[in-house]
């Protein structure tokens, strides 16, 4: 009761605030965005923190327009591959900017694009030189930030009580938790322009214990150097890090390019190494490694990482990586870094104005052998102690033509190979067709390239995207994407194929208010258990969704306002089974206060599992939740973001789901809470310095 | 006995058809129960964003019967005041009879931004009496509203009742207050018709899709024309009537099982 007075005495006080002025979209908010579309269509979620700090430090860094590579515009990852050319042509065709309006002139960029881009560019006429580093400068106007986060659920789940059976049972002491419910970490940032980046991250999930008998201390640290620039070095990382090369089907660690709503952006960029500085406790190296320039636009990269990771081993073998980073129970802990990986690799890349080729090779290394327990659909998968895998890829640009791809093989001669174009016929039309082929026996650790599943094997298909602006204030995209698994896949007991499109139609009708239309259809493969057979069979699970999108925003307050529908049919002569969500946004930037604060109401129904739903929600910094839900109930949360003083900010966010289905408990097992409510509540301490 | 029987058999029946309707929610004044989004008609315990519209104070009752029963109906009774600030109302609604009744009074506050959008909000407490143990059980929860205007023919109205999901517990049973998420729009094709649509969902109910036309045929006179769905297909009509600064609102919807449902509503409007 206590807890809805507040909260309704916090919309009062909101209602009773200034008439509204206009508010200038934050740089977090225009982050938020740009993710939320990228990853609406995407069951998971890619790592937020990694995206929101390179778009943050660009941000802080802005390229100026009138001095920059094609290698630099990639960083905005919003912009297609053709944008960033038009972009390049405008420059080389006209010559250097006048001022930030002229962008409007550029083909194939609409308002959108253009406001997303505002906060990462700027135009000067003169070029930044890249100056000596001297320790004085570093220490004096060098940035520092220190980040604590907290968060717990309200409620208790059964892996922190006490379990009668437990006691004097050995084998059941596994099953609890060793730590409290709170989670906890503590990250340290440094960076001095653009040329030294340095920091550290401790981290201990919910669960973990905390200089207990598990640990002393938190459960994983991380931390990391990155010197740009030095000398004949474009890059020098030690300490963790990730590599991308080429399109990903060699070395990809970062996040992916898949399929979104941003139809054409399915092209690999951000090339090179870079710092790793998420709370991710797998996908990152450990080491060092330095990018050289070499005379005549050649350049090279190599690397070195050795780290231990975790996985269940048995008479000296292991069957399956444990990528979770979780280590709450004894099971758990006794998976924690019992093997020991290093992966050494490099690339060497031959870069014009035209042109672009690389070549690069990997070996990964296991002191013990890796044998996966063997079924129908894990046939192919590696197994052995070492691996090597090389790969060529290119990129082309003529006139309005750009063609892209990449050609890999494993030790085992087994070949990848990702193709393709982006066209720009008309100023109006954008258009990308990308064919892969991954062969079922090629599979490799650390490829991530444009996949139907998250495994980049055992797959061909065909993708085409198309983005046109029809009239003024429209944009019309849509993609196809016909795909086949030459091979059992997990869940799925036989080869098959499927399809994928997306059409969505956006109207931006000025500054202030936009909306959108979003379709999808799929026609996935799964097995589907039927009474009369014994064995599961393979089925088409068609999925049929619509999305409608509306964001107005009038002086302080912003809204947004959606509504999703979905029915799915698993085989042909089966019913239909339906989900439905709709949710009311409400968000508003105090004038007089340095405060802001989110409000979400949101009501879903979808009983089956099959239609569940996924919607974005506003959280702390550096989280992102795309929550899923089914069943029926509601969830509600409030977010808020206060500005201490110019060194602390503040975030809060306590968010509660209540189901209406009279379920009497969520989730299973360790995880399991009695009840039909969950409470989420999450504490973001900054401290600039 | 037997008409105690009657009566909770009515009564659960009609509870199991408009189970999104509750029977201490009032009715609103709009077509169809299409209020959400509606800027010119305000209702008790409607969207409470609409309030911010309110250019004068006003009075108001209503009375709402079903079905030709008397103990199925509802009163109610809205005071709304307003001014340059904030405008405020307090209602009251009533529904019941001597062994089981329920009473809503709410408190509630909206305002209108640049005529741009409104926002509301109103505190409900929620009385039930239950005969078993004799005594009355109450809950206070909130209603949150907003309104936004795309121009001076469009808008969107969002309002949502008791969103926490707020309950009644006693020791022998537990008495569930309605939770609703209502979203719809107003259309003017002209000054004097007016389309309105809503969807409603009682949070474990089915969904309601209800629109109608408001058309002001003269002055003094309006026609109200509009359906429902919710599991039945119902057909509403009604009229409003102005005299002065008297405002009359007659509804009535056809239920195809139950029958005719009545509705009046008569507000007195303040000179500024």
């Amino acid at each position: 009761m206590k807890r809805i007075v507040v909260l309704c005495c916090l919309l009062f006080l909101l209602i009773n605030a200034a008439y509204a002025q206009d508010a200038s979209t934050t740089i977090d908010q225009t982050i938020a965005d740009i993710f939320e579309q990228w990853s609406a269509e995407s069951e998971e979620v890619p790592d937020y923190q990694t995206f929101y700090e390179e778009l943050e430090f660009l941000a802080e860094n802005p390229i100026n327009l009138n001095h920059t590579s094609r290698e630099e515009l990639s960083k905005m990852l919003f912009l297609s591959d053709v944008q960033v050319e038009n972009i390049l042509a405008y420059l080389y065709q006209y010559g250097p900017m006048e001022n930030i309006y002229e962008l409007q002139l550029i083909d194939g960029l609409d308002m959108t694009d253009i406001r997303r881009m505002l906060p990462f560019v700027m135009v000067k006429k003169e070029k930044a030189v890249s100056e000596k580093i001297y320790r004085y400068d570093v220490l004096n106007y060098g940035k520092n930030e220190l980040y604590m986060m907290f968060n717990r659920d309200a409620e208790t789940r059964q892996g922190y009580q006490a379990s009668v059976s437990s006691i004097g049972d050995s084998t059941n002491q596994g099953k609890k938790y060793v730590g409290s419910p709170w989670y906890h970490s503590a990250k340290y940032r440094f960076h001095f322009k653009d040329r030294i980046l340095a920091g550290m991250t401790f981290e201990k999930d919910a669960g973990e214990s905390f200089f207990g008998s598990a640990h002393k201390g938190y459960d994983s640290y991380s931390g990391y150097l990155q010197i740009n620039r030095l000398g004949i070095f474009k890059t020098i990382v030690l300490g963790d890090f990730r590599a991308n090369f080429g399109q990903g089907l060699v070395m990809k660690s970062d996040f992916s390019m898949g399929k979104s709503s941003y139809v054409l952006n399915v092209v690999s960029r951000n090339e090179g190494l870079k710092k790793f500085s998420s709370t991710d406790e797998y996908n990152f190296f450990r080491g060092g490694g330095a990018t050289i320039r070499l005379p005549r636009n050649w350049e090279t990269s190599v690397f070195y990482s050795n780290k231990m990771i975790d996985a269940d081993t048995v008479g000296g073998v292991f069957s399956s990586i444990y990528k979770t980073g979780y280590h709450r129970t004894e099971n758990e802990l006794n998976k924690k870094h019992t093997i020991c990986q290093q992966v050494a690799g490099g690339n060497i890349s031959w870069r014009l104005l035209w042109l672009q080729t690389g070549i690069t090779f990997v070996h990964t290394n296991f002191d013990q052998a890796l044998v996966p327990e063997k079924t129908t659909y894990n046939r192919f998968y590696f197994s052995g102690k070492a691996q090597n895998t090389a790969g060529w890829n290119y990129r082309v640009h003529w006139q309005k033509l750009n063609l892209f791809g990449e050609a890999a093989v494993t030790g085992n001669f087994h070949p990848a190979l990702l193709s393709g174009f982006t066209l720009s016929p008309l100023s109006l039309v954008n258009l990308v067709a990308v064919y892969r082929y991954y062969s079922p026996e090629y599979d490799t650790f650390y490829a991530l390239a444009l996949s139907e599943t998250s495994r980049t094997n055992n797959e061909s298909g065909l993708y085409l995207g198309a983005e046109i602006n029809p009239a003024k204030k429209w944009k019309i995209s849509a993609y196809a994407d016909s795909y086949r698994f030459p091979w059992p896949k997990y869940g799925i007991d036989a080869p098959s194929a499927g399809k994928d499109y997306l059409f969505q139609t956006d109207f931006s009708a000025h500054r202030r208010l936009s909306m959108f239309w979003r379709f999808r259809h799929s026609n996935k493969p799964a097995n589907i258990s039927q009474e009369n057979s014994v064995m599961p069979v393979v089925k088409a699970v068609k999925k049929n969704s619509l999305r409608y999108q509306l964001m107005y925003s009038q002086g302080n307050f912003s809204f947004r306002t959606a509504a999703e529908g979905n029915m799915v049919q698993k085989g042909e002569n089966a019913d239909y089974t339906y989900g439905l969500t709709a949710y009311q946004d409400l968000t508003y930037e105090f004038s007089s206060l340095p405060l802001k604060l989110d409000f979400r109401y949101q009501f879903f129904d979808a009983v089956a599992y099959e239609n569940r739903l996924y919607a974005y929600e506003k959280d702390v910094l550096y989280a992102f939740s795309i929550p899923m839900y089914y069943g029926i109930g509601s969830r509600y949360y409030l977010n808020l973001k206060y500005e201490l003083n110019r060194q602390f900010t503040l975030w809060f966010k306590i968010a509660q789901t209540v189901y209406a289905d009279d379920r009497e408990e969520i989730s299973s097992g360790n995880e399991k809470i009695l009840g039909n409510k969950i409470t989420d509540v999450k504490f973001l301490l900054r401290f600039n310095f | 006995m037997k008409k105690m029987l009657c009566l909770l058999l009515i009564a659960s029946t009609v509870s199991q058809i408009f189970p999104q309707i509750s029977s201490i929610i009032p009715v609103s004044s709009s077509i169809a129960g299409t209020s959400v989004a509606n800027t010119g008609l305000r209702s008790e315990f409607q969207n409470p964003a609409m309030l911010g519209y309110a250019k004068n104070s006003e009075i108001g009752m209503q009375h709402e019967n079903r079905y030709a029963l008397s103990e199925l109906s509802t009163n109610s009774f809205q005071a709304l005041l307003s001014t340059n600030a904030i405008n405020a109302d307090l209602s009251f609604s009533y529904f019941g009879y001597s062994l089981y009744h329920e009473m809503m009074t709410g408190l509630g506050f909206g305002r209108n931004f640049s005529d741009k959008f409104a926002l509301g909000v109103r505190f409900n407490y929620y009385m039930a009496y239950f005969s078993a143990s004799n005594s009355y059980r109450g809950a206070l929860f909130p209603q949150i509203g907003l309104s936004y205007r795309f121009s001076s023919l469009f808008s969107l109205g969002f309002s949502t009742f008791n969103p926490f999901q707020t309950n009644i517990k006693t020791d022998f049973t537990q008495k569930r207050i309605p939770s609703i998420f209502s979203l719809g729009t107003e259309y003017y094709f002209s000054p004097e018709l007016v389309w309105l649509a809503q969807i409603d969902r009682e949070i474990s109910s089915n969904y309601r899709l209800a629109t109608g036309f408001e058309y002001q045929m003269l002055q003094q006179v309006s026609l109200k024309l509009g359906v429902y769905d919710a599991g039945y297909l119902v057909p509403c009509g009604g009229c409003g009537l102005k005299w002065n600064r008297f405002l009359l609102d007659i509804n009535c919807e056809l239920h195809p099982l139950l029958g005719l449902n009545s509705y009046a509503g008569l507000r007195y409007i303040f000179s500024r």
